[in-house]
């Protein structure tokens, strides 16, 4: 069994496993679901203008987010993570079962902390509000972004590259997690059996996260397990009706207004702050934070 | 929470994973160790044992040393000169020098070529590092010893596939 695990692996075999669930379930799992979900929705009487704009607008926030992502992640990240590799890494693993799996489960740790960071920091929340400014719970807001959603958590991201994992692999692991993270984005999934619900992250789980109630604010972080937020402190189970959105609506389906409003509120904050250093302090303290 | 715990139980995660990962990877080690052992048939085991478990291997059979390759291929004519140590419980091959047709010869910068990580003295499994159009690729590759000079690598790597005979200098 631990040769099998440690056994070297050819880098096509990974890219094609990876791509597998990566990419190509896009087509096997999101549309077709996101389909049901709308069926879903016009047996409940609920599919109106609003929701079908609401997710026209989830989509084109996607549009903008990749177009940074392929502008700045591409060249910038993968250099970055080169460089970090080849100068501040410890020693390099090589790619077998054993590193794969550690190295997803990592990144998803990595996960949880960079998902906290975009809701305990200032700059962060401007970007990730975003994606919580949905008053619905579908597929489609999985895909609603910020513009610096894929920016910021690489100061999470990079860490794992330090620890000797190769860039490709970091990078492939992150996009695992955030696929799974992905499927979590539905109301057609209830409760899963409890051991299930125990360790990792599922629907109901996501769904509290989503929640503009108050007790559902800055809950359940985690990305594929919900470990991390039982240990760390910040697990809150899903018992209220949740109510999606945010504390202070946005009530806009405009795409434009949607993928930047959060910027937008924060550079009218900043501009009410007096003081360079407060201004400054606005960026990495909580998103409520005002100076004294 | 307090900070500190937060600090402190985020680092004892990342401790126990990195960790464990180190624990597996030393236990294959030392699994691949005791693996060429337990390979190794006393002579008390049965005839009908014998019959249904692999050949016996060679254990007198050294693949370190120097090992000469020859190619004619359109990227190289000529032979190359490989050497092999042990390393832990693996071995590794070093390119040695090249020598062309007119016999001419070139020390090499000792690139490792190839790392044969299972070896019972018959049959080896490694990884072999081979050239395609400038670019490099680590491809499996498996080791049978034909005899006490000789012994034969083979990949196959998405169809492309080669073999070579490497013999003892």
């Amino acid at each position: 069994m631990i040769e099998i695990l440690s056994e070297q692996l050819e880098w096509l075999d990974v890219y094609y496993w990876f791509y597998i669930f990566n990419d190509l379930s896009l087509f096997y799992i999101f549309i077709p679901f996101f389909v049901l979900e709308l069926i879903r929705y016009a047996y409940l009487k609920k599919l109106n203008k609003n929701l079908v704009l609401d997710s026209v607008a989830n989509i084109f926030t996607l549009g903008l987010y990749l177009l940074i992502e392929f502008a700045l992640g591409l060249l910038a990240i993968t250099k970055l993570y080169y460089l970090i590799y080849q100068n501040f890494s410890l020693p390099h693993l090589e790619i077998n079962w054993i590193t794969i799996i550690a190295c997803v489960i990592l990144a998803d740790f990595a996960y949880y902390w960079e998902h906290r960071m975009m809701h305990r920091i200032g700059i962060g929340w401007a970007s990730h509000t975003v994606h919580h400014s949905s008053p619905h719970y579908n597929m489609s807001v999985a895909f609603r972004f910020g513009p610096l959603d894929g920016i910021l958590p690489i100061l999470f991201s990079s860490l794992l590259v330090m620890l000797g994992f190769t860039p490709f692999l970091v990078i492939l692991s992150v996009l695992f997690v955030l696929t799974f993270q992905t499927l979590l984005h539905t109301e057609i999934i209830g409760k899963i059996t409890k051991p299930l619900e125990y360790i990792f992250n599922t629907p109901s789980h996501h769904r509290a996260h989503h929640g503009s109630n108050r007790q559902y604010w800055d809950k359940n972080y985690g990305g594929i397990f919900i470990i991390w937020d039982r240990i760390l402190g910040t697990f809150e189970p899903e018992k209220e009706k949740v109510v999606y959105g945010i504390s202070e609506p946005l009530n806009s389906i405009n795409p434009i207004v949607v993928f930047f409003h959060g910027i937008s509120r924060f550079y009218k904050k900043l501009k009410g702050i007096k003081g360079i250093q407060n201004k400054l302090l606005a960026f990495v303290k909580p998103p409520d934070w005002l100076p004294k | 929470m307090k900070n500190s715990t937060l600090v402190f139980r985020s680092l004892a995660i990342v401790v126990i994973i990195l960790g464990s990962l180190w624990l597996i990877t030393d236990a294959y080690q030392d699994a691949g160790y005791n693996y060429q052992s337990d390979n190794i048939i006393t002579e008390n085991q049965d005839s009908v044992k014998e019959k249904t478990i692999p050949p016996k291997p060679n254990i007198d059979f050294t693949i370190t040393g120097k090992w000469k390759v020859a190619y004619n291929d359109e990227s190289f004519k000529g032979v190359i000169v490989y050497e092999i140590k042990k390393k832990g419980n693996s071995f590794h091959a070093n390119i040695f020098e090249y020598q062309d047709e007119e016999g001419n010869t070139q020390k090499a910068e000792d690139d490792k070529v190839l790392t044969i990580k299972s070896f019972d003295g018959i049959k080896g499994k490694g990884m072999y590092m081979i050239v395609f159009e400038e670019d490099e690729y680590r491809v499996k590759c498996n080791i049978d010893v034909l005899d006490e000079n000789t012994f034969k690598l083979s990949y196959d790597y998405y169809g492309y596939s080669d073999t070579e005979i490497w013999k003892r200098l």
